[in-house]
């Protein structure tokens, strides 16, 4: 990797080596990168990656498991957040952290105690601390007005003049334009240069291939934890990024044979909530329907809108006869919808229950002579499916908690083929599950597919899409910018619409921002 | 997609192997610890018990036996709904309330409403009013829970203060004292109160309990709902029904359980029944239903209150202080539930 001489000369901080696993998974593989002072660096790669991982290791929130920071080439001990603002290292997360009935002078000051030597609280010596730095970051309301009165755009300069105000010379960001107008980006881009004049570097961390490529001087791309290489943003293209963010592993995907019909068996029409904004597609008997978007894109919230989760959804849902939004997952079971949710853990199994219990526990009524379930028929029913789904456990008897997260996944996945529903929406449904369990999953999904069911996968792991998929729609910000068939669809292809750089998305509708 | 597969292999080691089926003794009584906790207990009861005129052991005297279940019915009936309660990941704080109201109402047909049919059919309709104004506050009780998401703690404790206010309005905060001889209050005074009655009751209500919430499909909904409520949701289960199911039946008994005490008490006070939810809350939690919901059993719910009974029992032989023997129990409800939390992954 070639640099710039002063900047290998001269880097502000230095990520060497860092490393961090949870529980087996590897979220950071040795990865080093380096950032110049009034360098604003970008911060780039799919889910999974490990941006936020990375991002948490500079602000402190999360130790590493080997490698080291350095910042003006001095090791540096960050155990806390508290230690990375002492470093001059400030972060801007997503959700703002500041407190909304306090004012905008007393969150900047919030840490700086020095300011007051008495314990009354002298609201001129206040606004006389925080008023540079509000100056700097543009804000120019009062500095009495109570946070909860601003707009996201101003809470966000707030938290940019509190870092600061403690000294910060290098500012994280994460996602810092998710919920901003457009003017509120332009302001916040000014502001970001003005920064980068003045040597305040920033590590910026997005989806949004444009903004990173309007704002960023370098560009680093991660992918599956590991450092792929770092970039400057003026001699980039966005092909070349979305390269770096799919790998090099382009061998073709063998694609599972089709069983797709024409029989429509669900129809979505401009489905809108607080997160969508005019989904629509249509899942046809035998398809499997792979969805892929960056983590926020509205993957999961589409399957909540589905099936009864989310109140503010509205639109046309045709399956089962109806076509409005299911009102609820009662309702949406009836007419044919299944969900195998996202996170198992909470939002799927009874932990402390048994396996069998878990697996019938959408299909009791079904199983019930007068409310008293029949436990001979619940023996055989969950027993079939367990065994065809090659569960492992001591017993079906077993607490769901004593199995690997492989065999929790099947226990779930059977709730739903016992009930066997039309359509099925399986969202992550192989996420932290070991090699042989993804395998018995694609099993299910070709399965259900052969038996004319619908699915519509849900999943970071393009190969895994690009496998199963008769189609993909990608989705980006609650919009879907492509819908492509499996025999034209490529990683690059869905990581340029997930992302939404303007040459990939080969005339399918543009986010206009 | 290579080293994809490499990273999600090294997540998953292969599910544990299940510890050979040999389990320690330790490990064993460790499993049943309410049931040896109440073993432990007879145990120290007989040690300590006095000793009667003929050197029998006092405690295991069929009378005194007899008198401790007795004497824990009426917490162990409430005790029974607030395990459904408790287990479907609620609470419910107005059960003391509740008991109250039922007396009142039981009192107050008996002794102060002449219908001038028969006895039998007078106390049938005294009782029956009772238990559905019980059953009707748990209903509203759980559709409020359900319907309005409010916390179980706060409608409760609502209900608890309202019902109280109730009772005490409608008997204007005054005993209804029962009559004697072969006045109809007498009757179900001696019916109600009567040692193979009440014992029988509990028995047969513990009984039903327990098979309701181990066989049916709504005892399975209840502890789905206390184990994971949002994962039930996802799984089409009719949360809100269940939850108004499970509060009119905890109201029903804690109105059943104010019947009896009506009977046992030879009157009707609006007054009574102050901290019943709290010795019923103990009870449960002492017999290992988790506070959090979705794991326990009625069966340990039955143990948990002779647990405390027989601990009032021997204290009460021992001549203890009754101030002491409340802190002695303070110290056993938390001793119990730490044992039992004890070497449990959360």
């Amino acid at each position: 990797m070639q640099l710039p001489e002063e900047w290998r000369v001269n880097p502000l901080l230095r990520v060497e080596g860092v490393s961090k696993r949870y529980g087996g998974v590897c979220a950071l593989d040795g990865v080093s990168m380096e950032v110049a002072p009034g360098d604003v660096h970008a911060l780039i790669g799919g889910n999974g990656a490990g941006k936020s991982t990375l991002s948490k290791v500079i602000a402190g929130v999360v130790r590493p498991d080997a490698g080291r920071i350095l910042l003006d080439g001095k090791p540096a001990t960050i155990r806390s957040p508290l230690d990375a603002q002492r470093h001059g290292i400030g972060i801007i997360f997503q959700e703002l952290d500041l407190f909304t009935s306090l004012t905008v002078a007393e969150n900047v000051a919030i840490r700086n105690v020095h300011v007051e030597k008495s314990w009354l609280v002298n609201s001129a010596a206040l606004d006389g601390f925080c008023r540079p730095f509000l100056d700097q970051v543009g804000f120019h309301l009062p500095s009495s007005t109570r946070v909860e009165e601003l707009s996201i755009g101003q809470m966000q300069l707030v938290a940019i003049a509190r870092a600061l105000s403690m000294g910060a010379r290098l500012i994280l960001m994460d996602e810092p334009t998710s919920s901003l107008s457009e003017d509120d980006v332009d302001r916040l881009f000014g502001l970001i240069r003005s920064l980068g004049r003045n040597g305040v570097s920033v590590v910026y961390v997005s989806h949004r291939m444009q903004e990173i490529l309007r704002i960023a001087d370098r560009i680093t791309v991660l992918r599956d934890g590991r450092y792929v290489g770092t970039r400057s943003a003026a001699d980039v293209t966005p092909e070349a990024i979305i390269a770096m963010m799919v790998g090099a592993e382009l061998a073709q995907t063998v694609h599972a044979a089709s069983h797709r019909t024409d029989r429509v068996l669900l129809t979505v029409r401009n489905l809108s909530s607080a997160k969508l904004k005019g989904i629509s597609f249509d899942v046809r008997a035998g398809e499997v329907l792979g969805i892929a978007g960056l983590v926020g894109a509205g993957r999961s919230e589409l399957g909540a809108a589905l099936f009864g989760l989310d109140p503010t959804a509205a639109g046309t849902v045709s399956i089962g006869g109806r076509d409005n939004v299911p009102p609820s997952p009662r309702e949406a079971i009836a007419r044919g919808l299944g969900l195998v949710p996202e996170d198992r853990k909470l939002q799927g199994l009874m932990m402390q229950m048994s396996v069998k219990e878990n697996s019938t526990l959408s299909i009791l009524p079904e199983l019930a002579v007068a409310g008293l379930v029949d436990g001979r028929q619940e023996v055989s029913r969950s027993a079939g499916v367990l065994q065809r789904m090659a569960l492992k456990a001591a017993s079906y008897d077993a607490v769901v908690s004593s199995l690997s997260g492989g065999n929790q996944q099947k226990v779930l996945l059977s709730r739903w083929l016992l009930v066997d529903p039309d359509v099925l929406f399986l969202d992550e449904p192989t996420r932290g599950i070991d090699v042989s369990a993804k395998e018995d999953v694609y099993g299910v999904i070709e399965e259900l597919a052969r038996s004319g069911k619908g699915v519509i996968l849900v999943s970071s792991e393009l190969p895994e899409l690009l496998r199963c998929s008769d189609r993909i729609m990608v989705l980006h910000e609650g919009r879907v910018t492509g819908m492509l068939e499996s025999s034209e669809a490529t990683q690059e292809k869905i990581m340029a619409l997930a992302t939404c750089s303007a040459e990939h998305a080969n005339g399918e509708p543009q986010i206009a921002e | 997609m290579q080293s994809e597969q490499i990273r999600a292999a090294k997540a998953e080691p292969a599910a544990p192997k299940r510890a050979a089926k040999w389990q320690s003794p330790l490990a064993y009584l460790r499993r049943l610890q309410s049931a040896t906790g109440l073993i432990g207990l007879i145990i120290l009861a007989a040690i300590i018990s006095p000793r009667a005129n003929d050197g029998s052991v006092v405690f295991f005297q069929v009378g005194n036996i007899t008198d401790i279940i007795r004497q824990v019915s009426e917490i162990g009936i409430i005790a029974l709904g607030m395990t459904y309660v408790i287990l479907s990941g609620g609470i419910d704080l107005s059960v003391g309330s509740t008991l109250a109201l039922s007396a009142s109402i039981t009192a107050m047909l008996l002794m102060r409403w002449s219908p001038g049919f028969g006895f039998a059919e007078h106390i049938v309709l005294a009782v029956a009013a009772a238990l559905g104004a019980s059953a009707a506050i748990g209903f509203v009780t759980g559709l409020v829970i359900s319907r309005l998401n409010i916390q179980p703690f706060v409608v409760t404790l609502a209900t608890m203060i309202g019902v109280r206010g109730f009772a005490r309005w409608l008997t204007s905060n005054t005993n209804i004292d029962f009559g004697f001889g072969q006045d109809v209050s007498a009757v179900f005074s001696n019916v109600g109160s009567h040692k193979p009655v009440v014992i029988g009751t509990l028995a047969v209500l513990a009984l039903i309990f327990a098979f309701v919430l181990g066989r049916t499909v709504f005892g399975r909904y209840v502890r789905a709902i206390g184990d994971n409520e949002k994962a039930a949701a996802y799984a089409g289960v009719p949360i809100a029904r269940v939850k108004a199911w499970v509060y009119t039946l905890c109201g029903l008994l804690a109105g059943l359980a104010g019947v009896i005490h009506a009977a046992q008490c030879h009157q009707g006070n609006p007054n009574d029944g102050v901290a019943y939810e709290l010795e019923a809350i103990a009870a449960v939690v002492i017999g290992g239903t988790s506070l959090s919901g979705g794991k326990g059993s009625i069966g340990g719910t039955i143990l948990g209150t002779l647990i405390m009974g027989i601990l009032t029992n021997i204290l009460r032989l021992k001549m203890v202080d009754t101030n002491v023997e409340f802190m002695i129990k303070a110290v056993i409800i938390v001793l119990a539930v730490w044992a039992q939390s004890r070497g449990k992954p959360s």
